[in-house]
């Protein structure tokens, strides 16, 4: 097995306030990785750092190996690492279509000489673009709706999208921050088995933010629980939902019987 | 019944109003004036007593008058569908009170011009002439019955044609068209294959080609003159459209690339100061090479700025070159706020370019060439990328966009269009100076794009025409030019706020279920 993303003691301040405290985590390729928290306990800050958005104050971040330090965010992205956001960022006013296309940005070579002359190899290497954005909507269920501009679609919809996008860059680990937010129980339930899709239908290694415990739960073969920067518990969902700083910090008292009782029923 | 009355009345008493007010400041005349250009009728021979100029006027009041008609036999919430009834009643009704408005106008001034009173004095735009011409030479009674008589008349008309054309009903028939053109569209249908039908789609081309170069040679020198502004202006708004429109920077600076363009032009090729005399072929791209330098220097620390912050710098640095081009600095150089005069022309096989007609079709080529590349850039990875940064900057980062370099970019070419533009105007005129590039260009091309459209070749093209052509055509207005462009740009933003010609996305998904395969090449850079 090779690791996909190691970070080692990753802390990030904000004025005083410590956001990332130390944050070891060591994440399998081709794993279901989940990150937990209370509101405020850093997750999404730890999203910034790993994407290059924000500079970490201390620590390592390693992607195969390699150091993500000191990279701009567009840098990560050419390396593999592609993400979504809590609130959906499309390019609202642009149709579905070109916003799988500019997800495509970091694959293409065309430069602004190409594109005025129209060189064969742009060409051919543009109806591959179309193309295979014609594919990743198919793949997320979007068909048909290629040409509606993206603040058109309806919010699952949106959703989807947001996530094609995020694939078309062909990336070797996909960060997803609340990829259920705002959904009901069966578009959740939806997402869930799509989320498990793209790692074994793709391979892609997957990282998530998410609250929805049995999204969790059902899927995430690792979790780490981060409260107030610092990770507080890291194992399988089964240790997880039995640790009793969790039960403090995140799940509440009363939450952990009712989790068993789910993850007794199949998923 | 009672709902329709008030309704007419209503309408009548608002266009009453209307159409005293444009009496008022004497617009009834230059309207007049106006239809008459329009008909070409001036010396035409008097009918029934009414001379020409009065008939022009009749048009216009006419034409009012079946505006209100038709409004006020709206149909009123609640009504039921009777075709023809209501409808004459609210046209009559909106005539009449129309008409009594206007009437009670005529007898009025009509009655103190004739007691020879001087309204002029209190209303400056009401001369005796005006007042002649409004009560059509009779005496004010006279006058006035006959407007009373004829707006309702027209009014009635307007009530008639509305319903008899269906005003509600064409309207609802309109609606079903769109509606179905729009079916048709997502259906993929006869639309798509028009579009993608490359023998009409290159007729079309064909016949805009045709006309464009017919055009000049029909129009006299001042409309070349102004057609050859507006296609200046057509450049540099497609310029200014990638940098705002497409990439989302506010560059209220843009005028300076056009001032590079220009004196660099100037300076190679006038006889003063430098004597250089250079050729207007070499000079033209030394121009733009120079703009779009200026353009990636200024860019490369400015645009890290976002926003109003980009607009504020932008627009100091628009200032900064053409005070420079006017300071004491310079003089020796650029002859300071004399300006450089006897800018050289081109020459083409021989033939030097004198005529503003071939300046014209010089314009035009630039043009098309300018849209050429806009649309293959729009259409490609960096136009993507620079609608995408528009869209949302830091999302774009980490989609791999590298945005400072596609900034960069966008500048450089925008610039670039510009430093094109300024060379052409600058030897077209002959001659140039500081005050060609005030901050009014500027923020004129800034308005045209925001007009026509952002984003969106054919609604700066619709924006230059309407900035910059409209003015020249309402020349007839005069003092009322500036007023009436004010309330027409309102108005404008009011009814289409995404612009004249609001952008469109490219159909890429059902191209290839409408079965047409070979518009994935070259056919989609349409």
């Amino acid at each position: 097995m090779t690791i996909a993303l190691e970070t080692h003691s990753l802390t990030k301040y904000f004025g005083g306030l410590t956001a990332v405290d130390n944050v070891d985590l060591i994440i399998q390729e081709n794993a279901i990785f989940s990150v937990i928290g209370p509101n405020g306990a850093g997750k999404t800050t730890f999203y910034n750092c790993i994407t290059g958005f924000y500079e970490p104050d201390n620590g390592e971040v390693l992607f195969f190996g390699k150091s993500l330090l000191g990279l701009s965010p567009d840098q990560v992205a050419y390396r593999g690492i592609s993400r979504t956001y809590q609130n959906i960022r499309l390019f609202a006013n642009m149709s579905a279509m070109e916003n799988i296309l500019v997800g495509q940005h970091s694959r293409l070579r065309a430069t602004w000489m190409d594109a005025i002359l129209h060189t064969p190899r742009v060409m051919k290497e543009e109806k591959e673009a179309v193309e295979q954005a014609r594919k990743l909507l198919n793949f997320v269920g979007l068909a048909g709706l290629g040409d509606q501009l993206a603040r058109n679609l309806p919010y699952g919809a949106q959703r989807r999208l947001e996530i094609a996008r995020a694939l078309a860059s062909q990336p070797k680990l996909l960060l997803l921050d609340e990829p259920t937010a705002g959904m009901n129980p069966h578009e959740t339930s939806e997402m869930k088995d799509f989320i498990r899709r793209l790692r074994d239908e793709l391979g892609i290694t997957i990282l998530l933010i998410e609250h929805d415990m049995r999204v969790v739960m059902g899927i995430s073969e690792q979790i780490a629980v981060l409260d107030y920067g610092a990770k507080i518990a890291e194992g399988t969902p089964t240790e997880i939902c039995c640790n009793p700083h969790v039960i403090e910090a995140y799940l509440g008292s009363g939450a952990a019987s009712g989790l068993k009782n789910t993850e007794a029923q199949p998923a | 019944m009672k709902k329709q009355f008030r309704h007419a009345i209503i309408t009548g008493i608002v266009f009453g109003i209307i159409t005293s007010f444009l009496f008022l400041i004497g617009f009834t005349g230059i309207a007049a004036d106006m239809f008459g250009d329009l008909l070409q009728n001036k010396s035409a021979a008097p009918f029934m007593n009414l001379t020409p100029q009065m008939l022009d006027m009749l048009i216009f009041l006419g034409l009012i008058g079946l505006w209100a008609g038709s409004n006020g036999s709206h149909k009123v919430k609640g009504q039921t569908d009777d075709p023809i009834g209501p409808a004459v009643f609210g046209g009559l009704i909106t005539g009449l009170v129309h008409g009594l408005f206007v009437s009670v106008l005529a007898l009025l001034v009509g009655t103190l011009d004739a007691k020879g009173v001087k309204i002029n004095t209190y209303l400056y735009q009401i001369l005796p002439a005006v007042v002649k011409l409004f009560i059509l030479a009779k005496t004010p009674i006279q006058g006035a019955l006959f407007h009373l008589v004829f707006l309702t008349a027209t009014g009635l008309l307007g009530g008639i044609l509305s319903r008899g054309l269906g005003r509600s009903a064409w309207q609802s028939r309109l609606q079903k068209k769109r509606n179905e053109s729009f079916s048709k569209i997502s259906q993929a249908g006869i639309f798509n294959k028009i579009r993608s039908n490359r023998m009409i789609l290159y007729s079309v081309y064909g016949i805009v080609l045709v006309l464009l170069f017919l055009l000049p040679l029909r129009a006299g020198q001042y409309w070349n003159y102004t057609i050859g502004t507006v296609g200046v202006y057509v450049l540099l708004g497609l310029g200014l459209n990638i940098v705002v429109g497409l990439a989302g920077l506010l560059d209220l600076g843009y005028v300076a690339f056009f001032a590079i363009g220009a004196y660099t032009m100037a300076l190679l090729s006038a006889p003063a100061p430098h004597h250089l005399l250079w050729n207007f072929w070499i000079a033209l791209p030394i121009g733009i090479g120079l703009a779009t330098i200026t353009g990636i220097l200024l860019g490369a620390p400015v645009l890290r700025m976002r926003g109003d912050y980009l607009a504020i710098v932008t627009l100091g640095f628009g200032e900064m070159i053409r005070i420079l081009l006017k300071s004491d600095v310079l003089t020796s150089f650029t002859r300071g706020p004399k300006g450089v005069p006897s800018i050289g022309g081109p020459t083409l096989f021989g033939k030097p370019f004198n005529s503003d007609i071939d300046f014209v079709y010089l314009i035009f080529l630039a043009v098309l060439l300018i849209i050429f590349v806009t649309n293959r850039l729009q259409n490609s990875r960096i136009g993507r990328a620079w609608e995408a940064m528009r869209e949302d900057e830091i999302v774009s980062r980490a989609m791999g966009i590298n945005t400072m370099k596609q900034k960069l970019l966008a500048f450089a070419i925008g610039a670039a269009f510009a430093g094109l533009g300024g060379a052409i105007f600058a030897s077209r005129n002959q001659f140039t100076g500081p005050e060609d590039f005030s901050l009014m260009v500027s923020i004129n091309v800034v308005a045209l794009v925001i007009v026509g459209g952002m984003g969106n070749i054919p609604g700066v093209i619709a924006g230059a025409l309407v900035l910059k052509g409209l003015p020249e055509v309402l020349r007839q207005m005069q003092d009322y030019r500036v007023l009436i462009f004010g309330a027409l740009l309102v108005v404008m933003m009011l009814w289409r706020p995404a612009g004249l010609i609001p952008s469109s996305r490219r159909r890429m998904e059902v191209e290839r279920d409408a079965g047409v395969q070979e518009t994935a090449g070259e056919g989609r850079e349409k």
